[in-house]
This record gives structure tokens, C-alpha cells and sequence, in this order.
């Protein structure tokens, strides 16, 4: 179909397994039918056509490993192979509309992403068309080529449709294109913020008055080009000003979608995934489970270690007894050598001796609050002492760090066992270790990283927390150091890091978590004009008074968001660990990219450098 | 008059607790502020600061006590925090001599980085925490031997757990720093706005 139509039309985007559910558009259908057909948006006599038509002999989801079949489950809805697809069939429901004749589309979420279309002329209705099998987010991409797509003032979920004429919204996007859009943001960074700040101001304002996806409602044609003869000039003149620029790119990401969470994996769900001798089957699938709800606590003690690596997924029940016993005996063996270090040793080791001295003061103020660790002489206390002491003879380079009895604390509460909590915790360490060396380089590459996510997230906000001698985030570094374990209540603790540990939606998801809880806390920061003190004040008051599924839908509202950004910058694609896209023609390693990959390198102002020993 | 501005001006002074993990500086901070204790309060990650009103001679305070991490690996976070500090208090804990040893090195990096102008001049006052505890490791002695060495700091015998001193511990820093500003205030008696130490605010303290 599509060679046949080369000559007339372009195929802008192209997407199989969009379905339509006719029963709720028309009465007398069968409720459950599902009609699968493909979505194309074409370029056609310089107009924009959105077509869907029902593709005969579809395989239905049926037999698909999708996570949407997961979905399937719990959302109770059934998809049943459609047989007869004659061409009565295909015409009967297949449609198209030009986007000039579109008033809105409304992006919905029911575990899967389905549209709904209004077209101008109400008289018209067409059914929604339901994405079970993704592509929603890049169907809206290649719509925004085209036409303007802002949020509704009254429903976010509703983008409002409006296509300026085609030679002006060309001129858009040669001005939005990497290298011309350079000069626009070429800014002078340091030392006097107060300049990027209000530069920051018009480019905002250009970028929502061409693009219209922020709070502002869409200006006309006329007035944007008034704009943009207005700016750019004196853009020109501040590029050659003076030397230390920097290229700070103010990308539209477009609407953060929706996303929605399911109730944790039960132990039966769980159970589910094993095969008879005990391998874990379908992990993928299992860990957006985990990732999307979260694991039951009665699932924990035996799930958290295939997460942590301790089980390999794909071990059988008996090879992982003949596992737990060789690391038992491993454990011991270390356990054994500091416990049999006489005193006149350790007074000679005073390494050791400070480990043993500052682990001990640790424990003692450790989740003391918990059940697990109250009281004096609870057992749990030992053996959070003994494993801490047993891991500086596993890492005696690294040996202890204050944060460290933090992270082996909800570990331990789960495993109720000290080699296998030792053992995950070991594991979990190996993910944190470079927050805790000496240079504390892993803490310094966050922090860095951070800041990057969050000046693409929100440049005026970024503007302002550097304006305010914040641009380091020193506000963030217990988030950091232990993984929000001071922030949310213990129980939460434990479902942030199942959570995290499926390394799902993206690598570095812990830095979306931290960009979710600034962007709740944004406004009143900016708002209330904290300074440098109130900023820190404020954040370390936040500690229990956050809410964690509402970090986690917005954290991975936030990762689709940027997901769908096609001008993403290199830096910000390889935090994430998005891998290039090989239909954009734009090389993500040109040099331009390149330049802007070491300038997420130079914000902050260097407090964080290596500061001289002067205590021994 | 004179009188009236001198009463009338909230001053605000950067104090910061400096000492070796577990001696009880977050504990010290707390009893003051909030009169509370909490023998099982987490040890304190990163920097935290809380703010308290006092008068002392006259003179309307806020004090603004900076809190850090004390172990040794935490120096580059807590470091940039010590600029803009009024007075320093160096902790240490009577039942831990090794706390009591590292004294001279939190001093040491405590003036460097802070970038103290006249250190013999800078006002330090010193703390020895946990005097309810009874095995004790630092005599009474040798703690004053240390303070009268290495530069006439006053000492206190503070424990966070029964307010032993700790509220007296916090006045004479008030008085050491206002006597600082007294003394300076002399050298230039014509320019009445030195008379006093301006309200500042609570950003320039980091720049």
C-alpha cells in the first residue's frame, strides 16, 4: 500500500497494532471486539493526513510477549483474534483527517496510551485509537512536525491542535534546527548570573511562543514573527560579545505523559515466574512488573536477591542452595578475621580500630526507631555491626563510611539473615561504590549529571538554583549518598529501591526521582526567593513528608517525556542510556553534540574539588 | 541614640560545630535549639543548620548553628560550608581520646578553609561532650592544657544528654564574636555603622 502511494504521499510516520474498540463507539458490537489496524500520518499536497485502516489477517496480542499481555491481566481486558477481515470489514471502519481539520487529541492512559481525536467540524466523531502495542508518544512526535500541540488550560491530558501556515512553521524549524538554534543559546554563563537569568527569560519566552507547549496559550503567526525579528538580532550581537560562553540548549520537550502504576507483585505472580526446577522465567516482563507496582514484603526476602545479582535469574533452586552455602563459608572466613584480631593488634591497626569505633557509634543511631533495631541489646543491632565489620574485611580499602549501615539496614530487615543481607548488601555496595571513595567521584559525576537533567528539564529553574550559588545541588547529597534513605519512611525506602533495582525505565533513574521532587518543590523555592541557606534548609526539611508513588509517576512521566525529545542532547541520551535513534539524520556525535556533552562538565563551581588532607 | 540601635539590630552569626563522628555535635545543636535529646538520632549526612534566637548583653542574636558530617571522607562536602563562620566550636567527646587528639586537625582545616584572615585572633571555643558518661578517657586538665596552648580558648564540659553547659557554651561564643566586633569597632570609632554588626543575609554566607 505504501509503494503504491510513493509518488503522492510521504509517509511521515507509520505504526502497525493501533486498534480500535469498536463497542464503545457503537452499540449492537460485540463488547470485546478489537479491530488492530495501522496509523499513518502522510504529507500529502502540502497537508498533513492522519489515516488508520484495519490491516487484514493482523496477528492479534494474544500470542504476543509484550508487557501489554501483563497488562492484560490485571486490567481484565481480553484481546481476541478478529478471523474475517474482508474488504467490507476494512472500509467500514477505516478513516482520515487532515490535521488542519483537527481541534484536539486527548492522550489517555488505561495501562496502555490511547488518543482521542476531536475534529473541528463536531459534528464528526471518531473512535479513539488504542496504542496496546506502544508507538502513541512517537505518533505525537511526528504530529508536532506539523502542527502546534499545547495542553488545554482545564485538562492537561487535552493538546489543543493549531497549525501555523506552512512556510512560517518551516521557518520555525530551521531556527529550532541544532546548529542555527546554536546561536540563539549561545549565553554568557559566568560569573554574573544575572544576565543568564534574564536572557533565559526571552529564550523562554521564544521558545513557548513558538512552540506553545507551556502554561501559555498559542500566540498567532503574525506575532511570532514580529518576535523573532525582535530577538535574534541582538542574539547576534550577544554571541560575539565576549569570551566563556556557553551553549545552553533550551529543548522542547513537549507534554510529560501520563503513566500509571499497578498493586505490587504477589507472591502468587511471583511464584508465576518459575519454572519446576526454579529458574525465573519471562524477567523482563517480571521486572516492569516490579518496576511498575513494587514487590509484596513477603516477597522481598527472595526477589531482592535476583535484583541485587546475589541469585542469577536463571539458577535452579539446588544450584542456589550449593550457592548459599559456598558464600556462607565465604562469610564466615571473613567474619573469622577481624573477629579474631587481639587487642594487641588492633592497637597496632589503627585503621581498624577507627572502622570498628565509627561502626559501632553508627549502629547505635541507626533506624533505632524500628522494630528490627530497637531497644538495647536487640540482636538486630549486632548483626548490623558484625556484617558492617565483615565488609570492611571484604573492602578494606574502603572499609567503612558513614551512609554505609543506612543502606545494609533495610536489607538486613528483609533477609532476617546475616550472610545472605551481607551478600545483597555487598551487591548493593558494588552499584554505590564510588559515593563512598575517597574522592568521592561517583557523588561528583551525580551531582554533575543532575544538574545537566535538570537545566533540560527547566532552564529557568536551573538558572535560578545557579543564581543562588546552588548550581552544585549540594541540597541533593544525602538523596544521593544512600539512595533518599533518610527521606521517605522506611517502608517506602523499601519499595524505592526494589523500584530502582529492576533498572528500569532507564539507567540513572534515581536522578529522574531527585528531578520529580524538585519539580514539586520548584515553584515554592522560586516563588519564596529562597537564597542558598533556604534552599538547603528547605530540601533537609522535606525528610518524611514525601509521598513515594507520587515520586515514581512523576519520575517516570518525566523519563517518557524526555524519551520522546528527538533533539535530545548527548549528554543527556547517554546519562539515561538512550541509545541514539538511527532514523534521525541529525548524527547525535557531531562535534556540536560533542561540544555540548563538555559543558555539562563546567557547572557548578567547583566546591567540590579535592580538598587536602589536613586531618589524618 | 546610640542605645537604641544597638538593641533594636537582630545581628545573625554563622556558628559551625567541627569534630571527629559520634562526639555528639548534632546532639549538642539539638539540646540548645530544641531542648531535646535523642540518645539514638541519626548521624547526620551532608550539612544541616538550625537557627536560634538568643540575647546576650543586650545585644539580639541569631545564631545560626551549622552541623556536619564528621568523618574524615566527608571533608570536600563540608568544607565549602565553613566560610562566613562568626566563631568555630571544636567538639570533642571526654570518653574518646581520639576525638580529643584530632582537635589541632579540625582547627587546622577548619582555618583553612573557612580563609580566617587573623586565625590567632579568630574566636574557637571548645567542647568536651558526654561528661555523663563515666569512663572517661580526657581529664578536665588536659583538655584546659590544650585550649590554653593553642590560642586562650574557653572550654566547656558539655553533655548534650543532661544540658549540662551546653546553653552557656553557645553565650560566650555571642560574647567572644561581639567582643571581635567591639575591638575592630574601636579602631574606626568615627564610622558608627561599624558600631554594629549589620543584619546580614542568610546567602552571603556560602558565596
Amino acid at each position: 500500500i505504501v509503494s503504491s502511494y510513493s509518488f503522492v504521499f510521504q509517509v511521515i510516520f507509520e505504526h502497525e497494532g493501533v486498534f480500535i474498540h469498536p463497542s464503545s463507539d457503537d452499540d449492537g458490537i460485540d463488547p470485546d471486539l478489537l479491530i488492530s489496524g495501522s496509523l499513518r500520518l502522510v504529507d500529502k499536497d502540502s497537508s498533513s493526513v492522519v489515516e488508520w485502516a484495519h490491516s487484514p489477517g493482523e496477528r492479534v496480542l494474544e500470542t504476543q510477549h509484550s508487557y501489554e499481555t501483563e497488562w492484560d491481566m490485571i486490567n481484565a481486558v481480553s484481546f481476541r483474534k478478529r478471523p474475517c477481515s474482508n474488504g467490507h470489514e476494512r472500509s467500514r471502519w477505516a478513516f482520515s483527517f487532515s490535521l488542519r481539520e483537527l481541534r484536539s487529541v486527548t492522550v489517555k492512559q488505561e495501562g496502555w496510551s490511547f488518543l482521542i481525536f476531536k475534529l473541528k467540524d463536531s459534528s464528526s466523531c471518531l473512535p479513539a485509537l488504542h496504542f496496546h502495542q506502544g508507538g502513541s508518544t512517537e505518533f505525537l512526535d511526528a504530529v508536532r512536525r506539523y502542527a502546534l500541540l499545547s495542553e488545554s488550560v482545564d485538562d492537561a491530558s487535552c493538546l489543543v491542535v493549531s497549525t501555523p501556515n506552512r512556510a512560517l512553521s518551516q521557518s520555525f524549524e530551521n531556527l529550532l534546527d541544532d546548529n542555527n538554534y546554536s546561536l540563539v543559546n549561545k549565553l554568557k554563563k559566568d560569573p554574573y548570573v544575572t544576565t543568564l537569568g534574564g536572557f533565559s527569560k526571552v529564550t523562554n519566552y521564544l521558545f513557548d511562543a513558538l512552540r506553545g507547549t507551556e502554561e501559555h496559550t498559542q500566540r498567532p503567526p503574525e506575532e511570532m514573527a514580529d518576535l523573532l525579528g525582535e530577538v535574534i538580532p541582538g542574539l547576534d550581537i550577544n554571541q560575539q560579545e565576549e569570551p566563556g560562553f556557553e551553549v545552553i540548549t533550551r529543548i522542547d520537550l513537549g507534554p510529560r505523559p501520563a503513566v500509571s502504576r499497578r498493586e505490587p507483585v504477589s507472591v502468587e505472580e511471583w511464584t508465576k515466574h518459575q519454572d519446576p526446577e526454579g529458574r525465573v522465567q519471562r524477567v523482563p516482563q517480571l521486572k516492569e512488573a516490579i518496576f511498575k507496582g513494587g514487590l509484596c514484603h513477603a516477597v522481598r526476602k527472595e526477589a531482592w536477591k535476583f535484583l541485587l545479582g546475589y541469585f542469577p535469574w536463571n539458577s535452579t533452586v539446588e544450584e542456589r542452595k550449593a550457592l548459599q552455602r559456598s558464600k556462607t563459608d565465604e562469610y564466615f572466613r571473613m567474619k573469622l578475621q577481624w573477629k579474631s584480631v587481639s587487642e594487641e593488634q588492633e592497637r597496632r591497626n589503627s585503621r581498624l580500630r577507627d572502622y570498628r569505633s565509627l561502626i559501632e557509634k553508627d549502629v547505635n543511631r541507626t533506624d533505632r526507631t524500628n522494630r528490627f533495631y530497637e531497644g538495647i541489646d536487640n540482636p538486630g543491632l549486632v548483626l548490623l555491626n558484625d556484617i558492617l565489620m565483615t565488609y570492611c574485611m571484604y573492602d578494606f580499602d574502603l572499609g567503612y563510611v558513614q551512609g554505609m549501615s543506612d543502606l545494609l539496614s533495610p536489607i538486613l530487615y528483609v533477609m532476617e539473615n546475616e550472610v545472605d543481607a551481607f551478600w545483597c548488601f555487598a551487591f548493593y555496595m558494588d552499584q554505590m561504590h564510588q559515593n563512598f571513595e575517597e574522592q568521592m567521584q561517583g557523588m561528583k559525576t551525580q551531582l554533575v549529571q543532575l544538574g545537566s537533567l535538570l537545566r533540560l528539564l527547566d532552564l529557568a529553574f536551573w538558572n535560578y538554583l545557579e543564581s543562588q550559588d546552588s548550581g552544585f545541588l549540594y541540597f541533593c547529597f544525602r538523596w544521593l549518598l544512600i539512595r533518599f534513605k533518610r527521606e521517605l519512611s522506611f517502608q517506602d525506602v523499601l519499595r524505592l529501591w526494589e523500584v530502582m533495582w529492576t533498572e528500569l525505565p532507564c539507567e540513572n533513574f534515581h536522578l529522574l526521582v531527585c528531578c520529580a521532587i524538585l519539580d514539586s518543590e520548584k515553584q515554592k523555592i522560586m516563588e519564596e526567593n529562597y537564597g542558598f541557606n533556604e534552599i538547603l534548609k528547605h530540601i533537609n526539611e522535606l525528610s518524611m513528608k514525601l509521598d513515594i508513588e507520587e515520586i515514581l509517576h512523576k519520575a517516570e512521566g518525566i523519563c517518557l517525556q524526555i524519551k520522546s525529545c528527538k533533539d535530545l542532547p548527548r549528554s543527556v541520551s547517554s546519562i539515561l542510556g538512550f541509545t541514539s535513534d538511527p532514523r534521525d539524520p541529525r548524527d547525535p556525535r557531531d562535534p556540536h553534540r560533542a561540544s555540548q556533552r563538555a559543558d555539562t562538565c563546567s557547572n557548578g563551581h567547583g566546591h567540590l574539588t579535592e580538598a587536602p588532607a589536613l586531618v589524618s | 541614640s546610640l542605645l537604641n540601635v544597638m538593641t533594636s539590630k537582630t545581628s545573625l552569626l554563622k556558628v559551625i560545630l567541627l569534630g571527629d563522628g559520634g562526639v555528639g555535635k548534632s546532639s549538642i545543636m539539638n539540646r540548645y535549639v530544641t531542648n531535646k535529646f535523642d540518645a539514638h538520632l541519626f548521624h547526620t549526612i551532608g550539612v544541616e543548620f538550625l537557627n536560634k534566637d538568643l540575647e546576650v548583653d543586650g545585644h539580639q542574636v541569631t545564631l545560626q548553628i551549622w552541623d556536619t558530617a564528621g568523618q574524615e571522607r566527608f571533608r570536600s562536602l563540608r568544607t565549602p560550608f565553613y566560610r562566613g563562620s562568626d566563631c568555630c566550636l571544636l567538639t570533642f567527646s571526654v570518653d574518646d581520646n581520639q576525638s580529643f587528639l584530632n582537635l589541632g586537625n579540625w582547627k587546622k582545616e577548619f582555618i583553612y578553609y573557612a580563609d580566617v584572615k587573623e586565625p590567632e585572633k579568630f574566636p574557637f571555643v571548645v567542647l568536651g561532650n558526654k561528661v555523663d558518661v563515666t569512663e572517661r578517657q580526657v581529664s578536665t586538665e588536659e583538655a584546659q592544657q590544650w585550649c590554653q596552648e593553642n590560642g586562650d580558648y574557653p572550654y566547656y564540659e558539655t553533655s548534650a544528654k543532661d544540658a549540662t553547659n551546653v546553653a552557656v557554651a553557645f553565650e560566650e561564643a555571642v560574647r567572644r564574636v561581639l567582643a571581635m566586633d567591639e575591638r575592630t569597632d574601636h579602631l574606626i570609632p568615627t564610622d558608627t555603622v561599624k558600631l554594629h554588626r549589620k543584619p546580614r543575609s542568610a546567602a552571603t554566607c556560602c558565596s
